[in-house]
């Protein structure tokens, strides 16, 4: 046997241990033929060095992969904390952070950004007719919507509820509103949920940053240009001006005000005369609502409706409208016949009221009035909204005897196949499209086609907006019944209508 | 599965008088997984059902990889093993058999062939000649 103080496998198991303690854990040494201690020791170490060879890959290998599992975390940390979990588009402060960039790359001379703000016009109705379920389905759809409009360069970001907004980094003006007037275009078209389609329409508030300017300054004066665009109509798109600011806080003020406007006799209904175009003969009138203020004079609808509806004073308004258009009725009664209606418009929100059938039927008996002398004007795109609870309580206020018409119509993207399920008797066509008749043949030709369609229904149709004696007459030639506008007269107070209304014999209505 | 390198095959595997499987291993032998498996194998197959005391011949093998340790933990038909051995080497690499795997039925290292053969007759086993 060899000695071992002789023996250079020493050496050689020194140089081994050298190489593992530098790192070199697949190093290993060959043992001698002789199989004695020195080469037990040589394999007893060639072990350990497998062993801890094989634990330090199997540690480098879990290191990996928590290491993987650490950094997925944090990235869907970041995502849950910038990202809107329903539609998975950027939240606010994922917004306001690009904001900031585009503005910091605009102070070093890029284009400002500019900020779109969109809010859909009737996803209350939706959600409080359909449900939440429904409603989330149409987010996520406008969120598909919007991605599919804009630049691989722009977030489209979820702000909360209904609201919408996107950044257009280096745009132009003309860029912007092309890309504004396609988002408005996409939302108009229906919602498809199951075997229903809804529409939500969408006002959109648009604002080109300036030098300097922070992601909350733009944000907000966005969100004034899109309250500007509800106040005109909804389904528009404003551009933001300074001048907004002052017209924001006057909504302000008219919410407030509002509250205390029916309790203090504000309110007026002005009538506006609904004629027999054959005859001649006013067989109706709509009742207009009309805001006599203290400090501002006589205000219209547009003015103070709009608010009244966000505010949540519609419905009390609503009450009132109802009480005095009845009361009015009930106060011709000498001099109108029996078949003489009063025309009273609803808001959507007013529909859904679930107590509106009851606080009819008990004003009409209060005032003595036949439920077939009310007729209630919904507009089209209230009614599609696919809302069932508003679509069952018209049906009961059918069942009272009370008529049901579709406002507006043509307005909205409803089909006309689509009024057969509609619980209304009256039709009545938005003037926009009478408007046209006198440039437009084939316009004319369109309409004639649609009061013969509505006709085949078993609906009775009224053209709004009659201006001229020459409209009239088409409107007579294409079959149509019944129309209303300033040729027939103006919208006007209860005395004056009873005058006019007293002043000709009212023969009554055939239908 | 395919057979092993004749360097890494073992080299006998019988049943002796006593009942007692006799494996052994050629000298020089790298015992892979594979070959380790495939000897264990064949001791379920000559067991047939039945547990038997096993020596396991080792004298002289040269390396046992890691997945052969492995394999020799696996349970089989052998009722108790005595690794026999000569040298400190094959007393190291025995012993890293048995601590790396948690055996499944008594095992010891001897270097002395009665004492292996004394250890297989302490324990029952229902193996017949």
């Amino acid at each position: 046997m060899t000695e071992p103080f002789d023996d250079k496998r020493l050496d050689e198991l020194v140089d081994l241990i050298v190489q593992l303690a530098s790192g070199n854990l697949s190093a290993r040494l060959a043992p001698s033929p002789a199989r004695d201690s020195v080469d037990a020791v040589i394999t007893g170490i060639n072990l350990l060095a497998e062993e801890l060879d094989l634990m330090y890959q199997n540690l480098e290998h879990r290191v990996a992969e928590r290491t993987a599992a650490l950094d997925q975390a944090r990235r869907d940390m970041e995502r849950l904390a910038l990202n809107d979990g329903l539609t998975g588009l950027a939240n606010r402060t994922l917004l306001a952070d690009r904001i900031g960039q585009a503005i910091a790359r605009a102070e070093r001379g890029e284009r400002p950004p500019c900020v779109l703000l969109l809010d859909l016009d009737e996803f209350k109705n939706i959600n409080d007719g359909l449900g939440h379920g429904a409603g989330d389905r149409v987010l996520v759809e406008v969120a598909h919507r919007l991605s599919s409009v804009v630049r691989n360069t722009d977030t489209v970001a979820r702000l909360g509820g209904d609201e919408f907004a996107i950044l257009m980094p280096g745009t132009t003006e003309e860029g912007a509103l092309r890309i504004a007037q396609r988002a408005l275009a996409e939302l108009q078209k229906p919602f498809e949920l199951g075997d229903r389609a809804v529409w939500a329409g969408a006002s959109i508030g648009v604002c080109f940053g300036q030098r300097g300017q922070t992601a909350d300054l733009l944000l907000r004066d966005a969100d004034t240009a899109m309250y500007a665009a509800k106040a005109r109509g909804r389904g528009n798109v404003q551009v933001f001006r300074a001048e907004m600011h002052h017209a924001a806080r006057e909504r302000l003020q008219v919410a407030s005000e509002l509250g205390v406007a029916v309790a203090q006799g504000q309110l007026r209904l002005h009538y506006q005369p609904i004629v027999e175009l054959a005859t001649g003969t006013i067989v109706a009138v709509e009742a207009m609502v009309r805001w006599m203020h203290p400090q501002r004079g006589l205000l219209l609808p547009v003015d103070f409706i709009p608010v009244a509806e966000d505010s949540g004073h519609i419905v009390e308004l609503g009450h009132w409208v109802l009480q005095t258009a009845i009361g009015q009725l009930s106060n011709w009664r000498e001099t109108v016949p029996e078949s003489f209606q009063v025309h009273v418009n609803l808001a959507p929100v007013e529909v859904r009221w679930p107590g509106l059938d009851e606080f009819i039927s008990t004003t009409l008996q209060q005032h003595a009035v036949a439920p077939n002398r009310l007729a209630l004007e919904v507009s089209e795109t209230g009614l599609m909204t696919g809302d069932i609870a508003g679509l069952d309580a018209l049906q009961t206020l059918r069942r009272l005897g009370v008529s049901v018409e579709i406002d507006d119509f043509g307005t909205g993207y409803s089909s006309i196949s689509y009024l057969r399920r509609l619980p209304i008797d009256t039709v009545k066509i938005d003037q926009s499209l009478i408007s046209e008749f006198a440039t437009d043949g084939d316009q004319t030709a369109f309409v004639g086609a649609m009061f013969r369609l509505i006709d085949s229904l078993g609906l009775r149709t009224v053209a709004e907006g009659v201006e001229t004696a020459t409209q009239m007459e088409q409107l007579l030639a294409l079959g149509c019944r019944y129309g209303q506008g300033i040729f027939f007269g103006e919208p006007r107070p209860a005395g004056d209508m009873t005058q006019v209304l007293s002043a000709r014999p009212i023969p009554a209505r055939s239908t | 599965m395919s057979i092993p390198p004749a360097e890494s095959r073992y080299e006998s595997l019988t049943v002796d008088d006593e009942g007692f499987v006799q494996l052994r291993w050629p000298a020089g032998a790298k015992i892979t997984g594979p070959s380790a498996k495939d000897a264990f194998d064949e001791v379920n197959r000559i067991c047939a059902g039945t547990r038997r005391p096993m020596l396991v011949d080792m004298a002289t093998t040269k390396s046992v990889a890691r997945e052969a340790r492995s394999v020799f933990g696996e349970p089989c038909a052998a009722s108790r093993i005595a690794l026999l051995g000569r040298s400190p080497v094959d007393r190291v690499i025995a012993n890293f058999t048995l601590g790396v795997s948690q055996v499944p039925c008594p095992t010891r290292f001897f270097t002395d062939r009665d004492k292996a053969l004394a250890f297989l007759r302490e324990g029952p086993h229902d193996g017949t000649v």
